[in-house]
């Protein structure tokens, strides 16, 4: 396997609806940011992987084809990646291994995606619609006709947590969370609720969702595109040579697919309680990286908060703090501002945004600017998705 | 005959301009439609027996003895591949997790609210089964079902051979006989009984926070003559409410566009619905802004007696928000 880099990376704003763009223009503007980032040609690319989520979101069944020739890859390789909300995490690793095994040597991975064009005629809004589109996520012959959403999807995985773990995910904790990712957007100068002030006061009294999760304790609909350029080692070195920036490393990554359906044996079927696909997918990163404990040898984290009270299950699972014990992220200044990991600088998918096909794309733009502006030595992407959180993906980076 | 698509949801053709930031764009109204004749295949079986039978059928594997149901696959992949066979499985069983109860549904599941979707362990089975969830006694809480709360499986008298023609209650809310019944039929059990919950002896602060309350309904109610907005809220909607606390009692009476509120139970009929919340604070709370009625429920601050009644409470939690931007 060849050592794999990070080159560039580009963003368009996060916002709950761009009627400006469709997402040919978002597509444009993400490429266009990437390559000014690598301070490179689109000419020089040799493929690309995209990341789509939802075909009815962008209402094509192969909603990739029109941005092959308009991001400047006509006549080269393209791929769709699909994988529910980690779908950029696996794009990114999709494109990673076509670079790592030497089949092409810069690959460009591209995550957009359209939301808000749904539209709910009862109800004059967009939101209802948005939660219907998503629920032909779900299985279909069992669940989605029973009212399955994202949302009651993942609180089955935290009440079953809170099964298990009745003392931990106390409301003042993941309050207080929400305050931190708010303050955290504010830094952000794409984040879709940068404007927002959320206190920990306020996330605790918002209303309730679906139970445990609050209003202001969860992510937000986005539109928007993000992009990535990965390049073999030496391309790497010559692109950040000529770029001026350091070249961040892909030095591990990991995933897992846990079963659909709830049985008590996780090697079996889906243990409700934990989310073994975060815990195996971060652990084999880990051990490809040469992790030995995440506090202390990785320095910023960014991942998936669907939900606040699945973040801190994520950062259990990742081994940051106990499964069971995860109140201790706040409780013992884990990450907390000062603390010993900065997790979600970018605001997360809470107060960032989740464009779902280029979130977890978006989160390595935040990672890699945090380690080239800060130094930080490793950092970590998250990515989960599917229904009961069933899909893991994460990778370590490095820099020198 | 019931369409696949409601007419209500279609819109018109249209087009319309949106404008951002001085430009114009143009957006149509269009929709992503399929129509489908879609097999059910091996699992025809299963949606047949739910139909006709009235039995729950699972795939057993011989090799590794584990029954599964839903009846997901035909082969054991923790056997090679073993081939499994059709077993007919009990109705009772237990929660495998504390379920999600949804209270803001989508078009397609609004009728249902507040539902419940969890999974149940049936009796000899390694999986669990995705099944609504109910209770016979009032409105449904995040707090009903538990881990491991036994259940048991009701048939709904009419089905179509889908995953909603069952649905479970607790087995504390049924007779040994109910128990004991197999298809426990929807007409077999009684939602007309539900647990009101018992109230305090009111306190001199009970007793003032019902006085600011019906003070602010009156108030309300008025508003309501004046606010196109929340007339439109209560438009078609005809309900008599008995609202208890322990500062006291009073009556809303909702009548297509109208609210009226008045101090102590609804006199000459029998109330729709039942709400009953210790602190009549919670009242003041729901006109100031404070507090929703539906989050009161769902938090356990607010009971109703009947289940279905959520979609008033989701009307007259509009009111003061409809009432203040009328005003304005």
């Amino acid at each position: 396997m060849k050592k794999v880099g990070i080159v560039g990376a580009g963003i368009t704003p996060c916002k709950s609806r761009w009627v400006e763009r469709t997402y040919y223009g978002l597509s444009q503007m993400a490429v266009k940011e990437c390559m000014k980032d690598a301070a490179m040609s689109i000419k020089d690319v040799d493929a690309v992987v995209f990341g789509i989520y939802n075909d009815i979101f962008e209402m094509s069944a192969i909603p990739e084809h029109p941005l092959q020739g308009i991001i400047g890859l006509t006549n080269k390789p393209g791929m769709r990646v699909t994988n529910g909300g980690a779908t950029g995490a696996y794009a990114m690793l999709a494109a990673y291994t076509w670079v790592a095994s030497g089949l092409y040597d810069k690959v460009l991975v591209l995550g957009v995606e359209k939301a808000t064009d749904c539209f709910d005629f009862e109800s004059m809004t967009e939101t209802p619609e948005v939660i219907k589109t998503i629920g032909w996520s779900g299985d279909t012959f069992f669940e989605r006709e029973l009212g399955w959403t994202a949302s009651d999807s993942y609180a089955e995985v935290v009440l079953g947590y809170m099964d298990s773990y009745p003392n931990d995910l106390k409301p003042a904790v993941s309050a207080k969370i929400a305050e931190i990712l708010c303050a955290q957007a504010k830094h952000n100068e794409f984040a879709q609720r940068r404007d927002e002030t959320v206190t920990a006061e306020m996330a605790f009294n918002s209303r309730y969702v679906v139970y445990p999760f609050k209003l202001l304790e969860m992510c937000v609909y986005t539109e928007g595109a993000g992009a990535v350029l990965f390049a073999s080692e030496e391309t790497t070195r010559a692109i950040c040579k000529n770029s001026g920036k350091a070249p961040i490393w892909i030095s591990g990554v990991g995933a897992s697919n846990e079963h659909s359906v709830a049985g008590p044996d996780y090697r079996r079927h889906k243990d409700m309680g934990r989310i073994w696909s975060d815990h195996i997918s971060s652990h084999k990163a880990y051990e490809m990286a040469g992790v030995k404990d995440p506090v202390k040898d990785i320095q910023v984290v960014e991942l998936h908060d669907a939900f606040v009270k699945q973040l801190q299950i994520t950062m259990g699972e990742m081994g940051f703090v106990p499964v069971g014990q995860t109140d201790a992220l706040v409780e013992e200044g884990i990450m907390t501002p000062g603390g010993k990991v900065l997790v979600n600088p970018s605001g997360g998918l809470t107060f960032g945004g989740h464009f779902v096909g280029g979130s977890n794309i978006f989160s390595t733009w935040s990672a890699r600017r945090e380690m080239l502006s800060r130094g930080f030595k490793r950092g970590l992407v998250h990515g989960t998705g599917s229904t009961v959180s069933q899909y893991g993906v994460a990778m370590v980076f490095e820099q020198d | 005959m019931k369409k696949v698509i409601p007419e209500h949801m279609n819109p018109n053709v249209e087009s319309e301009i949106v404008e951002r930031g001085g430009q114009k764009y143009l957006q149509t109204n269009e929709a992503m439609f399929t129509f489908y004749k879609r097999t059910k295949g091996e699992f025809s079986k299963y949606f047949l027996g739910l139909r006709d039978e009235k039995k729950i059928y699972g795939m057993h594997c011989p090799k590794c003895n584990s029954t599964r149901v839903p009846p997901f696959e035909l082969m054991c992949p923790d056997c090679d591949f073993a081939e499994m066979k059709e077993v007919e499985v009990g109705d009772t069983g237990v929660m495998n997790t504390t379920p999600p109860v949804t209270y803001f549904a989508h078009s397609l599941f609004q009728s249902w609210v507040p539902f419940g979707r969890g999974r149940v362990v049936l009796k000899g089975v390694e999986t669990a089964l995705p099944i609504h969830v109910f209770t016979t006694k009032g409105v449904l809480t995040p707090f009903v079902f538990k881990k491991g709360t036994p259940v048991k499986v009701v048939f709904r008298n009419e089905r179509i051979g889908k995953p909603t023609d069952i649905f479970a209650v607790p087995q504390s809310e049924l007779s040994p006989a109910q128990i004991a019944k197999s298809p426990l039929m929807e007409s077999d059990l009684d939602f007309s009984a539900p647990d009101e919950p018992k109230l305090a002896a009111g306190t001199a602060a009970h007793k003032a926070s019902f006085a600011e309350a019906l003070k602010m309904l009156t108030a309300l109610a008025a508003g309501v003559e004046k606010s196109p907005r929340a007339q439109h809220n209560l438009a078609g909607w005809k309900r008599s409410v008995a609202v208890k606390t322990a500062g006291g009692n009073l009556s809303m009476l909702i009548d297509d566009g109208k609210l009226a509120a008045s101090e102590g139970l609804p006199k000459g009929l029998t109330p729709d619905f039942v709400m009953v919340c210790e602190d009549p604070k919670l009242l003041v709370e729901w006109m100031t802004f404070k507090e929703a009625l539906t989050n009161a429920i769902i938090s356990g601050r607010l009971w109703i007696s009947v289940n279905k009644e959520f979609t008033t409470i989701f009307k007259l939690d509009r009111l003061p928000r409809s009432t203040h931007r009328d005003a304005k």
